[in-house]
């Protein structure tokens, strides 16, 4: 009798010390995760950025290489000029708020890129309009969970595996997947995915430089999984962060000759 | 006596009146044709159109314009009641979405119109879809695609290809689908370029349940509150333009052939008048007055006239019978997104015909009296020496 009421005193000890030990140990792992993505943005995020690249991109066929400056201000403005090829030289896009202009010399127009042409192909590049324009800090748009793999080994690195879940419905992937190296808090890949699961896109970042305080990806390769053989190197030659830009560069009389 | 007269003359003028009446027939057969034809097509493309997409009209969520693709997509409304209430044959839900295909994984553009399956107010070949039931889309969305649209995107029957749409939140889906048929579209506007889906899968895939972005009816309810409705005249507008335009050029060609066979008319009566001075001239001096003469002059224009018609009666009616039987092909027109992809046949209006045969005749007869009229101011004398016109 006494063996059985000590073993219901143990067990009604050991249930809850357990349910507590695996409540808190994933709450412990729900804010690491959540903590390691605001630390990835932490290092990525500025106020103001002034970025002069190289989109190549190649898709399948042939390979073609824009050369562009950009201003990002924030999430809500960001100004691009395209200076090369000359087909594209002079091409400008505008961004304000969740409103995207494009101006062409060739036709000296600006043209409000909505609706469904936000989704098409960027100059027929792995990325979308809206994924140009995508300029946010994923702590704040997604909650972030360790995948049930935790960790992997990527491009040699130990790396964390984040699952993001969009905490709006209205969010253009509703999850991702993150790479991150957690000993330097930056992402090495990241793959998008659509509502039903499908991945969508995939973007690796690589040779991380020490810019400032920051550690920076130089490269960022875009993939367009439903597509076949095409993809989208972005690469920043110059980067410079919380910078003073003209305010005449997010107003929409910049769309012009 | 006078109708003698012009009738002998007529019959003395031999090849010459020949050749004038076959023009004028000839010109009349061509002239119903044109008409008939289009007419025709007209019948035709408004049949098509009416009894794939129009129906008698659409009632639309409010600001829906196909034309402003950038902005339709979210321009969905529930179904009113008025409409809801109504029967399956009297109405036809659907639902229009902006979505992207991934054919042998390159980006296709398409537009995904989801349509109620129990419907029979708009005839499309959608019946493989209706063996898939169930209110949300299974994993592998089933759907239908227009023989257009299978050649253009290079898809066939049993194919599984990757979709990605947007719900109506804006969050990005994708998943694959099964081309379970390739219809055979009467109308190449609703082949080329769309996805045809069951309207249950297609709400349930982008979170817009009970939504429509419009009913087309049968016929007008009235105003029904929250939608806009649009008659078949505003549906087929462009059409109609294209249409009516169409008559205007055929209108410059009546007018072509017109000026040709009064030319042939004139011409004749030149000669006529011209050769046959001395006898108009003996006429007047036996007593006859000139008005007279202009009348039996006039007789056989209005002569020749009635010859044309009977010679195109003749000729035309066996030729319309037979082109009636195996009308135009003109397959080659759905390339141009026409909503007329089969053969097409004439229409014989007999009114226009009617219409159109008087203002020929009219005018063969203005045209023969428009010379003739010298004759009142013609002096016996010279006439009777042939000079009276020189």
């Amino acid at each position: 009798m006494m063996a059985v009421k000590n073993k219901i005193t143990f067990a009604a000890g050991i249930f809850p010390s357990l349910f507590f030990y695996f409540v808190s140990l994933g709450a412990t792992e729900e804010i690491s995760a959540q903590k390691l993505l605001e630390l990835v943005d932490e290092n990525l995020w500025a106020e103001t950025k002034f970025v002069s690249g190289r989109l190549i991109i190649d898709n399948g066929r042939k390979t073609r290489t824009l050369t562009q400056d950009s201003w990002m201000e924030g999430f809500t403005r960001s100004y691009s000029y395209y200076k090369s090829p000359a087909r594209e030289k002079g091409t400008k896009m505008l961004k304000i708020g969740d409103k995207l202009w494009m101006y062409t010399p060739r036709t000296d127009r600006k043209i409000l890129i909505a609706g469904h042409l936000l989704r098409q192909s960027m100059l027929g590049s792995d990325l979308s309009y809206e994924d140009m324009m995508e300029d946010h800090k994923l702590s704040h748009s997604y909650r972030a969970t360790f995948s049930a793999q935790g960790f992997e080994d990527f491009a040699g690195v130990r790396c964390a595996i984040l699952n993001l879940l969009a905490r709006d419905k209205k969010t253009t992937y509703q999850t991702r997947q993150v790479w991150i190296n957690q000993g330097e808090n930056i992402v090495l890949k990241e793959e998008r995915f659509a509502k039903s699961g499908k991945l969508l896109k995939r973007v690796l970042f690589e040779d991380y430089e020490k810019i400032g305080d920051r550690l920076f990806p130089r490269t960022m390769i875009f993939r367009d999984m439903l597509k076949e053989n095409t993809r989208t190197v972005y690469k920043f030659d110059n980067i410079e962060f919380d910078i003073d830009i003209p305010a005449r560069y997010f107003s929409q009389s910049i769309l012009k000759r | 006596m006078n109708w003698n007269i012009a009738s002998k003359n007529f019959r003395r003028q031999g090849l010459r009146a020949f050749l004038n009446v076959l023009i004028t027939a000839l010109a009349i057969i061509a002239i119903i044709f044109m008409l008939s034809l289009l007419n025709g097509f007209q019948a035709q493309a408004t049949r098509n159109l009416v009894s794939t997409d129009v129906g008698g009209g659409h009632y639309r969520a409010p600001g829906f314009d196909i034309l402003t693709p950038t902005k339709w997509e979210d321009i969905t409304a529930p179904v009113p009641e008025v409409l809801k209430n109504l029967s399956a044959r009297n109405k036809a839900e659907v639902l229009v979405q902006q979505g992207q295909l991934f054919p042998g994984r390159r980006l296709f553009p398409v537009q995904l119109r989801g349509i109620a399956m129990q419907q029979s107010l708009l005839h499309l070949p959608l019946a493989g879809l209706k063996s898939f039931s169930g209110k949300s889309a299974p994993e592998i969305i089933p759907a239908v695609v227009g023989v257009k649209m299978a050649n253009k995107a290079r898809l066939k029957k049993g194919d599984t290809v990757v979709l990605k749409w947007r719900d109506k939140g804006g969050a990005v889906d994708a998943r694959d689908i099964l081309i379970v048929d390739v219809g055979d579209f009467v109308n190449p506007r609703i082949d080329a370029g769309v996805v045809w889906l069951r309207l249950d899968h297609l709400r349930s895939m982008t979170g817009r349940d009970g939504e429509v972005s419009w009913v087309a009816v049968r016929e007008y309810l009235g105003a029904v509150p929250g939608f806009e409705f649009h008659g078949i005249e505003v549906l087929m507008a462009d059409l109609l333009a294209l249409l009516n335009q169409d008559r205007i050029n055929s209108k410059i060609l009546w007018g072509v052939l017109m000026v040709l066979v009064c030319t042939s008319v004139f011409n004749t009566q030149v000669l006529n008048i011209f050769k046959r001075q001395k006898e108009i001239g003996t006429l007047m001096a036996l007593g006859m007055d000139a008005r007279r003469v202009v009348k039996i002059f006039m007789l056989e224009g209005a002569i020749a006239a009635l010859w044309a018609l009977a010679l195109a009666a003749i000729l035309g009616v066996p030729f319309f019978v037979w082109f009636q039987g195996v009308g135009i092909d003109v397959t080659h027109l759905s390339e141009a997104s026409f909503p007329v992809r089969e053969t097409i046949y004439p229409d014989y209006q007999p009114r226009e015909i009617l219409v159109s045969v008087v203002i020929v005749l009219v005018l063969v007869i203005v045209s023969a009296w428009a010379l003739v009229k010298k004759i009142a101011r013609m002096d016996p004398a010279l006439a009777l020496r042939g000079k009276a016109i020189t």
